[in-house]
């Protein structure tokens, strides 16, 4: 006889039995679909440096093998690392990028404690500074090594600046950027895309934060949105209609190298655009500005960052250490080419020339400022160490400087926004045990 | 069934009382009772995106209705190349959500869009997706482009299934053609209006791909709808069992005015 259907204990027993085969694997602790081969996780295409790293790795370690597999920075990439981490994913190494990130994997035990390996090895002890950190330091502990240092530098497109006549500068105030790129402004071409953080540059590091709340009452935030939004009313940095309509924050290179706008401040891994003129059609010699100072203040907006970490699930840390130890000293020259300068800086400058500005650096760039500014300076990198409610201030940070931009929006009620969002996000994420 | 719509519903139930990151895991998972709802109801931010989302939902539904009812019948008329009409006005619900993003930022560029070269003609220069005014209002005008095509497609099945002989009775009596549209067409497409109604709330209250595309919520805050305040809260902010409170009340919401809807048709159809 057929039955009708299922009784409501039935239902039940069946949901049960259904959650239970989801949950039961989920939290097993054991090792199933593990590989014998060491899986690192980065952000970078393995065809921009990783893969010669792998490669090198395994010529001189020959008893290790190893995985690489990108993941797409972006929240959506991130996300997957996440839940792959926590799902038991065969990880052994892993890249965080954004400081917001940071402070979630380090402070939710999915990084493995480096502090006696960084304390035993002479090679390493840079990484236990905590003036200029290039490490993560979580209560203490080491969590997370920076592979590179991204300093921000100015670039000047040569052709237009000899043609406007204006110096290349070797040292400059704020006022004085504003100066030259008013200047450089023409019919057909912007001074700036935009303007350095000038709050970055006379803060530096964790300028954020003020004790348990938000820093933003400091009048450096206000001057750089209102400083920003007068020069594009003045015509000299890039309208921001066209940022947003245009998603130019993403594709500034192609504005730059179509000489809709001059002064362009930004880091190395921008430069990989500007040698390669087949792929990236252009006419015109690159040259290298420092950073703007404020208030006699110098911090580089740039910082060392690429962090590099371990899961503390890996089985295999003795491999994953030697990995780790290797990109960090020996192996780093291979990521020169998409524009990551080590964060040991245990590279030649004539390595650095080759690796980050193609086969005919003289061609494409001024070699004369890129040692002065890139190679021969110490500029002081501010890497964030304070990072509660991150993700929440930089959404605010964005939002309210859209609006300053877009001229909708007074710089100052703008900033007392940010400040009480920043404040409420600080106070919220304090709260959470 | 159970693995991809049961489990992560319960999930979201049972989320939406803790406090969860997801990165701590299973084990970080802490209980916080009915804190994720008290915040909720003191978040201007929440009642912000949900401001948003009903001037969307309430703008581009029932636009999106009229001009599909409109383009319905036009079609249910005998024209040259109407089948190829009713292919081509269908075309852009089918399309790759990608590909018409790319396509209207282009044509609503405030400097060099064809839509405001247009409309330049005219003295209007709106800001479109680079202006907090004009960015949801843009929004609406894809969506109900995007919308129209597949409410004259259901509406046109419902036109061909209308009571012949009610149509030539009413001739016979001599009945103007807004007396045959009113007391034979409305009655007997309402049920098709519901459908097409509660389908397309739904749909607008749960916005996200175009929002995630084109603005990501912005400039400031002039697009966060509530599906994208909760992209931001859960995948962002990393804030999961608040997002999943705000998933739950954003469900009830929808669920009551969906049953509203409902309720406002009964008895009115045709065959009722």
């Amino acid at each position: 006889m057929r039955r009708k259907g299922f009784s409501r204990r039935e239902v039940l027993a069946g949901v049960g039995a259904g959650l239970a085969a989801a949950v039961v694997p989920g939290c097993s602790g054991g090792d199933g679909g593990r590989s014998g081969a060491l899986q690192v996780w980065g952000g970078v295409p393995a065809a921009s440096g990783p893969a010669d790293v792998v490669k090198a790795f395994q010529e001189k370690f020959p008893q290790y093998k190893v995985n690489y597999t990108r993941f797409v920075n972006d929240d959506r990439g991130n996300l997957k690392l996440d839940t792959a981490l926590q799902g038991g994913v065969d990880i052994d190494v892993y890249f965080t990028y954004s400081q917001g990130a940071m402070a979630l994997r380090a402070g939710s035990g999915l990084a493995a404690d480096l502090t006696d390996r960084v304390k035993a090895d002479p090679d390493l002890q840079v990484f236990l500074d905590t003036e200029q950190p290039r490490s993560y330091i979580d209560n203490g502990k080491v969590k997370a090594l920076a592979t590179a240092r991204e300093p921000f530098f100015v670039l000047f497109n040569e052709k237009l600046r000899q043609q406007a006549k204006v110096e290349l500068p070797q040292s400059w105030t704020i006022d004085e950027f504003r100066a030259t790129a008013k200047k450089l402004t023409t019919d057909k071409t912007v001074g700036t895309y935009t303007l350095p953080d000038v709050a970055r540059i006379a803060l530096g590091p964790n300028y954020w934060y003020d004790g348990n709340r938000s820093n933003f009452g400091d009048p450096h935030f206000e001057q750089g949105f209102r400083l920003g939004r007068e020069m594009i009313a003045e015509g000299t940095a890039f309208p921001w209609t066209e940022v947003l309509s245009r998603h130019l924050d993403a594709y500034q290179q192609n504005s730059f190298l179509g000489e809709e706008f001059h002064l362009w401040s930004t880091a190395p891994f921008n430069l990989r655009y500007l040698y390669d003129a087949k792929k990236y059609p252009h006419d015109f010699k690159v040259a290298f500005a420092p950073s703007p100072t404020v208030d006699g203040q110098n911090w580089n907006g740039g910082s060392f960052s690429n962090f590099i970490m371990v899961n503390p699930k890996s089985p295999k840390f003795e491999a994953a250490w030697a990995f780790v130890k290797f990109w960090l000293t020996e192996g780093a020259t291979p990521m020169l080419k998409g524009g990551k300068m080590p964060a040991l800086g245990n590279v030649t400058d004539e390595q650095i020339v080759s690796g980050m500005l193609g086969k005919e650096p003289e061609k494409y760039f001024d070699l004369d400022s890129f040692r002065r500014v890139v190679l021969a300076s110490d500029p002081k990198l501010a890497t964030d160490t304070r990072l509660t409610g991150f993700p929440e201030i930089s959404l605010a940070v964005k939002q309210q400087r859209d609006l300053c931009c877009l001229g909708e929006k007074d710089p100052g009620v703008a900033i007392r926004e940010v400040r009480r969002l920043a404040d409420a996000a600080i106070a919220r994420n304090e709260r959470r045990p | 069934m159970i693995a991809f719509t049961l489990i992560p519903l319960i999930s979201v139930v049972v989320l939406a009382f803790t406090d969860w990151n997801l990165v701590s895991g299973l084990g970080g998972i802490t209980f916080n009772g009915i804190d994720n709802f008290v915040a909720i109801a003191r978040d201007p931010g929440f009642w912000h995106a949900i401001g948003l989302t009903l001037v969307y939902v309430v703008v581009s539904v029932p636009l999106t209705v009229v001009l599909g009812l409109a383009l319905g019948i036009a079609l249910n008329r005998p024209l040259p190349g109407r089948a190829v009409l009713r292919a081509i006005f269908f075309l852009p619900y089918i399309v790759n959500v990608v590909a018409i993003g790319m396509t209207w930022l282009m044509l609503m560029n405030p400097k060099a869009g064809l839509v405001n070269q247009v409309l330049d003609a005219f003295g209007l220069q709106p800001g479109w997706f680079a202006s907090s005014h004009w960015a949801l209002p843009a929004l609406i005008v894809m969506a109900v482009w995007g919308g129209v095509g597949y409410c004259s497609l259901i509406y046109l099945s419902a036109l061909q299934d209308a009571p012949r002989q009610l149509y030539e009775a009413a001739d016979i009596d001599g009945a103007s053609a807004w007396s045959k549209f009113r007391v034979i067409t409305w009655p007997s497409l309402l049920p098709t209006t519901i459908f097409l109604l509660v389908t397309l709330i739904i749909g607008a209250s749960q916005g996200f791909g175009l929002i995630a595309l084109i603005t990501a919520g912005g400039p400031g805050d002039a697009t966060t709808t509530i599906s994208y305040y909760m992209y931001q809260t859960g995948f962002q902010f990393y804030r999961f069992g608040y997002a999943s409170a705000i998933g739950l009340v954003t469900f009830v919401g929808v669920l009551v005015l969906t049953l509203l809807t409902w309720r406002a048709q009964r008895g009115r159809a045709l065959n009722d």
